[in-house]
């Protein structure tokens, strides 16, 4: 349409265009026959102009005849009558080149133009016309003399010169005979023979007077003319050309008609065509011809020049004006044209792109469209898929769950030893792996439907590492592994109160434990953690692949989602209690080549050389790595050194420690210490002790103790695996513990005899001299003076790995002056009854220090039979150890060290107790050992009761006895019930049916308490709320009861109870001031966890 | 009858009412909550169950008549029920009261009457099923036998 209206606007312009353009030319046409009429305008005008001059002969031969009134004239006469009036006329008129007197008698006088001086030409002498013959006149003579051209009187010289012979030319005749004059075309008197125009007029009969003009002053009047390219051709009509400006061309007259000739070189002549000179209305014809290619306009006219009749032809080229308007306009046609065929071709190609991409978009809009219908039909499939999925794994697990269940059952009942037996535990086993199966194809399922979130509890992440890194060691023993907890620089027990997600933590590491486990066929997996401040850059990559692009796509977008992901980035990143976790899982199994790297944490992806026959459906690792995502963190596959077997993941998790906790559980320590030893020994009086004790020498610090000598404490290990010994010995050299190593049992004896022959040396040195040889000891005591105050102010950026153990590990002096060694042996690393008598060989060789002996055996292979083994052989203060050695077993026997707090022989079967129940039961309560200061007075009974209880690890049945709990719930079943099930607990339940009763009761005994005097004592040691009651609902009650007890400066525990299970309920509670939130039906396991808690917080 | 036979019927009767899913291991908690201080208290605890219930059914059917259905009523109510139902272990109601609350919170009252049904039907079912097993315990108590306990662990 464009394209038509485009075309229809050159068809509208070029009509307009061409009558523009012939108006133009119709005028320039006007204009050049305007200008043509002009100048035969022009031309008459000049003859018009010469026209009085025609009758100035006939005027002068009227004076003259006037003056000579009829007398005959003779010579003198002539002289004095004529030539004055001659010269009076010569000096008059213009363009005069001669004038003369002309008796019939032959007597003549006459003035004319010559050699630029006026001379004069007589002949004084006449003859008798009538008689005389014509060849008489030749001998009259003729005189030339100058003329004064002022006065007009002859001077000098008269010149004789042939007579002129006038009375017989054709002029004097004629004008002799016409009484109006006569006009001729001649040549002149003087010596250049010029052409004069001869005006002629008679006197009396006797003579003539004639005036000649000189032609070619008078032509230069016509070729004056500004003829605009135009020539001129002037000619009298008798033939003779007065003008011919036209080259090569010759015109010759015949009657009206001029032919017009062409002169060849040669000569030869060639009749071009004619010009007609008739005038025809005003003006003249116009013919073209052809002169050598050019066109030329003729025009043809008569002119009658000082009365001499005569033709003028004027030519113009016909290439004038109008040929070059002509010539233009062609050519701008012809670019007109050019331009018009151009656009059209070029809107033609336009339009045939145009439709062309137009064609193509609609393709592509209608592939998008199909696409676009094909992505949403698959992820409705996808969706569907995963919805089908999630149920049906739900009901998978369901019956699983009944089969394990029913499998249990039958285990039961069972005849031990049966083929029945050993098939259901093989069932058993199947049922297990399948639900661990499902649940990890349930987890993914989560994970992608964006539905797993985190749940943010307490805990001790130490305690996390060591029982999944003892879950595992079993697996690994088997197959001969050694699954090693590598405590590294302490940092991540210095922080071990974190609050995150233990559950999905645990799953990451048991993920990549198992991992480890499972392909790995020798050697050992090593697990250890270290602590870091988050930096930017971490946080950043942990959001995703590409985070900085994110990050400026969420600065541009603002888009919900990221948004809300950054802010929680933010969140994590702002709070100042986050910290880096960093996990390596080292390995030294098969490992995973590095172009697999990435792929592994993709979904189903397995390394098929190495996973070949191993089972797994590949999707562990993608989980972990959703997981740790999910914990702002990433994880990637460390690079090994080559030559280095297996494979090492690295993963960092954000978790925000507890700072109050774990200060708190450091003070509680710090008591503990103080409690369990003696007061140390080392109170220094210098001004800045720890600077100076660093800087000056060590005499200084003999000088200034007064105690008696510092003695240090000797570890020698001999553990069967490298890791394992690596890991402790550098564990222990970082506490500053000197530490000998054994790295087989061959080597037991030496490495004993030369601390033997050490000790027993330094022993007779001291006697005498300061302990200059135990660094250790220096440093001790300077550490010991650090941690008294200046340690916690020590920035983090600061603290390398010894200060984080120094932290955990107070360092306190002991009063004893005999040196102590340990001895850790691995059961397994030679012979039990030779190591056991190297090892009382040793002890009997030690004069003044003090050994105790520490036996780590496989939990596996219980070869440790004591009772077989002679007493004098085994000492019953040592420790056996029967769990892995590291963790919390390996902190404990570091404190049996006397700077770590640990005493000698009078306590030790404590310690043995206390060790044992850490090795057999894998502690799930951190704080059972350690005493609980903090936990409130009335706890006091139940605090202990509980850690009997579980020391004991009895079924006493009775845990909450004494304690006085409320129950408030509107249900009388409900009630009822958890009525029944707290006296089972052995506590005293007292009861109300709605939240107002129970704010009552406990504002009853709170003041009932105060008139006793006893205000700290609560009315009710727990209290169980029910959340949704009439009259007062429990979220209320509680807040009111929080108002109300805060006069009374105490906090009664309040366990919310609600048959909701979901988050949002356990968010309000907790929101309402309650302790805990609890569902029901009430659990007696969890009623006796949430106390715990309640108790341990 | 013997008494021993009799206690092994009781306990095959106990199994399938746990096979059929009719009660969960809540039930068993109960049991163990009764010794000689309180030698009824399951009877006592079920039978309040069974006062409770009623009570409840009867309400939310009354509601559920009216012209223009109180949702969050019956919902409170419904609430009430699966707490019940769940302290004794009678999973089924409890289930039904699972479903039910989401046709309450969708407003749908055909959905809701028809749960109701079945909640009856379940509440009924499980009525007979736990007087039958009293019953038999009775007979075994007068019989001169004492009650076997379950072990059941899922």
């Amino acid at each position: 349409m464009q394209a038509f209206a485009v075309m229809l606007l050159p068809t509208a312009l070029i009509p307009c265009w061409y009558s523009m353009i012939s108006r133009v030319e119709r005028q320039v046409n006007l204009n050049s026959q305007d200008f043509h009429s002009k100048l035969h305008y022009e031309i008459e005008n000049t003859e018009k102009f010469l026209h009085p001059i025609n009758s100035s002969a006939t005027n002068l031969a009227g004076v003259l005849k006037l003056s000579l009134n009829g007398t005959k004239l003779s010579f003198s006469m002539i002289e004095t009558k004529v030539a004055p009036l001659l010269f009076q006329a010569w000096s008059t008129i213009p363009y005069l080149s001669q004038i003369s007197y002309t008796g019939l008698e032959g007597l003549f006088f006459s003035y004319y133009t010559g050699q630029n001086q006026t001379l004069a030409v007589y002949s004084n002498s006449s003859y008798n016309s009538r008689s005389s013959a014509p060849n008489v006149k030749k001998n009259l003579s003729c005189y030339i003399q100058h003329v004064n051209h002022e006065t007009g009187e002859l001077y000098g010289n008269s010149i004789e010169c042939p007579s002129l012979n006038l009375v017989s030319k054709r002029w004097f005749q004629e004008a002799l005979n016409s009484p109006n004059g006569y006009a001729s075309l001649e040549t002149g008197w003087n010596n250049s023979q010029d052409l004069i125009l001869l005006s002629s007029a008679r006197i009396n009969g006797e003579g003539v007077i004639s005036l000649g003009f000189s032609a070619q002053l008078l032509t230069t009047r016509f070729t004056s003319i500004d003829r605009q390219g135009g020539s001129l051709y002037l000619a009298t009509k008798d033939g003779k050309v007065l003008i011919e400006e036209l080259k090569n061309t010759h015109m010759v007259l015949a009657g009206n008609m001029v032919s017009v000739q062409l002169m060849k070189p040669n000569g030869e002549k060639k009749v071009l065509g004619n010009v007609s000179c008739i005038i025809k209305d005003g003006s003249p014809r116009a013919s073209t011809l052809n002169i050598q290619g050019t066109e030329y306009m003729f025009y043809c006219s008569s002119l009658d020049i000082v009365g001499v009749q005569s033709v003028y032809v004027l030519a113009f080229p016909q290439k004038g004006l109008v040929s070059l308007v002509r010539k233009n306009w062609i050519v701008a046609l012809a670019l007109l044209i050019v331009i018009i065929t151009s656009m059209v071709v070029s809107i033609l190609s336009f339009a045939y792109i145009f439709v062309r991409a137009a064609k193509r978009e609609m393709h592509l809009c209608a592939a998008l469209i199909k696409q676009m219908e094909a992505t949403q039909q698959a992820e409705r499939k996808s969706m569907n898929k995963s919805l089908a999925f999630a149920s049906a794994s739900h009901d998978v697990r369901a019956s699983l769950a009944g089969l394990t269940g029913l499998i249990e059952m039958c285990y039961e009942e069972a005849n031990p030893g049966s083929e029945l037996e050993t098939n259901l535990r093989q069932m058993d086993t199947c049922a297990k792996d399948l639900l661990g199966l499902l649940n990890s194809i349930l987890d993914t399922s989560k994970i992608e439907a964006g539905k797993m979130q985190l749940e943010e509890e307490e805990f001790d992440l130490a305690q996390l590492l060591e029982d999944v890194v003892d879950l595992y060691h079993p697996v690994g023993i088997k197959k001969g592994v050694d699954v090693v907890l590598d405590p590294y620089d302490g940092s991540a027990i210095k922080f071990s109160q974190v609050k995150g997600d233990r559950g999905k933590l645990k799953q990451i590491l048991c993920n990549l434990l198992s991992n480890a486990v499972k392909f790995t066929c020798e050697g050992h997996v090593t697990v250890r953690t270290w602590v870091r401040k988050p930096s930017l850059q971490n946080s950043i990559i942990a959001s995703s692949h590409n985070g900085l692009m994110k990050y400026l796509q969420c600065l541009f977008h603002k888009s919900n989602e990221a948004y809300n992901d950054l802010e929680a980035m933010n969140a994590a990143q702002q709070d100042p209690n986050a910290m880096e976790f960093v996990f390596e899982v080292d390995d030294t199994g098969n490992g995973i080549p590095k172009e697999k790297h990435i792929s592994v944490f993709e979904n189903y992806v397995q390394v098929k050389e190495t996973a070949l026959g191993q089972g797994g459906t590949g999707l562990g690792l993608g989980i972990v790595q959703s997981l740790v995502r999910l914990m702002h963190g990433d994880i990637s596959i460390v690079d090994k050194e080559i030559g280095e077997k297996g494979t090492c993941f690295r993963f960092n998790v954000i978790l925000s420690t507890c700072d109050n906790v774990s200060c708190n559980n450091t003070k509680a320590e710090d008591l503990e210490m103080v409690d369990g030893s003696h007061i140390p020994e080392l109170t220094l009086s210098t001004p800045s002790p720890g600077l100076w004790l660093r800087t000056s020498s060590s005499k200084l610090t003999v000088h200034s103790t007064p105690s008696p000598k510092v003695t240090t404490s000797h570890v020698v290990l001999l553990i069967q695996n490298n890791e394992r010994r690596r890991t402790s010995q550098r564990f222990m050299e970082n506490l500053s513990i000197k530490v000998s190593v054994a790295k087989q049992w061959e080597h037991l004896p030496s490495t004993l005899q030369k601390i033997k022959h050490k000790e027993n040396h330094s022993c007779h040195n001291s006697l005498g001299k300061s302990d200059l040889s135990s660094p250790s000891g220096y440093l001790s005591s300077s550490a010991s003076n650090n941690s008294s105050g200046v340690e916690k102010d020590v920035p983090l950026s600061s603290m390398d790995g010894s200060n984080y153990m120094l932290s955990v590990f107070k360092r306190t002096t002991p009063k004893f002056a005999s040196s102590f060694i340990l001895i850790v042996i691995d059961a397994c690393a030679g012979p039990f009854l030779e190591l056991c008598r190297i090892v009382a060989e040793f002890k009997k060789g030690l004069h003044n220090a003090t050994c105790k002996v520490v036996w780590l055996e496989k939990p596996t292979m219980r070869n440790i039979n004591f009772k077989h083994i002679e007493e004098d052989l085994v000492d019953p203060n040592d420790v056996v150890i029967s769990k892995p050695f590291h963790g919390s077993r390996l902190y404990q026997v570091v404190r049996l060290l006397p700077e770590f707090g640990g005493t000698l022989q009078g306590n030790s079967s404590k310690l043995k107790e206390e060790i044992k129940f850490q090795a057999e039961k894998v502690p799930k309560d951190p704080s059972s050992s350690r005493s609980k200061p903090r936990s409130p007075p009335s706890n006091g009974i139940l605090t202990k009761e509980q850690e009997i209880q579980e020391i004991g690890n009895s079924n006493d049945e009775k845990p909450l006895s004494g304690k006085k709990l409320l129950v408030a719930d509107d249900n009388v079943l409900l009630r009822k019930l958890t009525v029944a099930g707290l006296l089972k607990l052995g506590a005293i339940a007292e009861t109300c049916v709605n939240g107002q009763e129970a704010l009552d009761l406990v504002c009853k005994g709170l003041s009932d308490q105060r008139k006793l005097g006893a205000s700290n004592i609560l009315p009710y040691d727990y209290v169980l709320m029910d959340c949704e009651m009439p009259m007062m609902n429990g979220y209320e009650a509680t807040k009111q009861i929080r108002k109300m007890e805060k006069s009374y400066g105490v906090h009664i525990p309040i366990i919310a109870l609600t048959a909701h299970t979901s988050g949002g309920e356990a968010k309000v509670a907790i929101e309402a001031g309650m302790d805990v939130h609890l569902g029901k039906p009430l659990k007696k396991e969890h009623l006796l966890e949430a106390i715990r808690y309640i108790d341990t917080k | 009858m013997e008494v021993g036979q009799m206690q092994r019927r009781l306990i095959e009767y106990t199994k399938s009412l746990f096979m059929e899913g009719i009660l969960d291991d809540q039930f068993l908690q109960l049991q163990q909550l009764q010794d000689e201080s309180n030698p009824d208290f399951v009877v006592e605890v079920v039978s309040l169950f069974f006062q409770d219930a009623e009570k409840l059914l009867n309400d939310i059917t009354r509601a559920l008549d009216q012209q223009s259905v109180d949702f969050t009523k019956v919902d409170a109510h419904v609430h009430q029920l699966k707490g019940s139902s769940a302290s004794v272990g009678a999973q089924r109601v409890k289930n039904g009261c699972i479903a039910f609350r989401n046709f309450c919170e969708e407003q749908n009252v055909d959905g809701s009457l028809r749960c109701l049904q079945q909640i009856k039907q379940e509440y009924y079912h499980v009525k007979n099923k736990l007087e039958a097993l009293f019953r038999l315990e009775q007979q075994i108590v007068a019989a001169g036998g004492s009650v076997p306990m379950m072990e059941l662990s899922f």
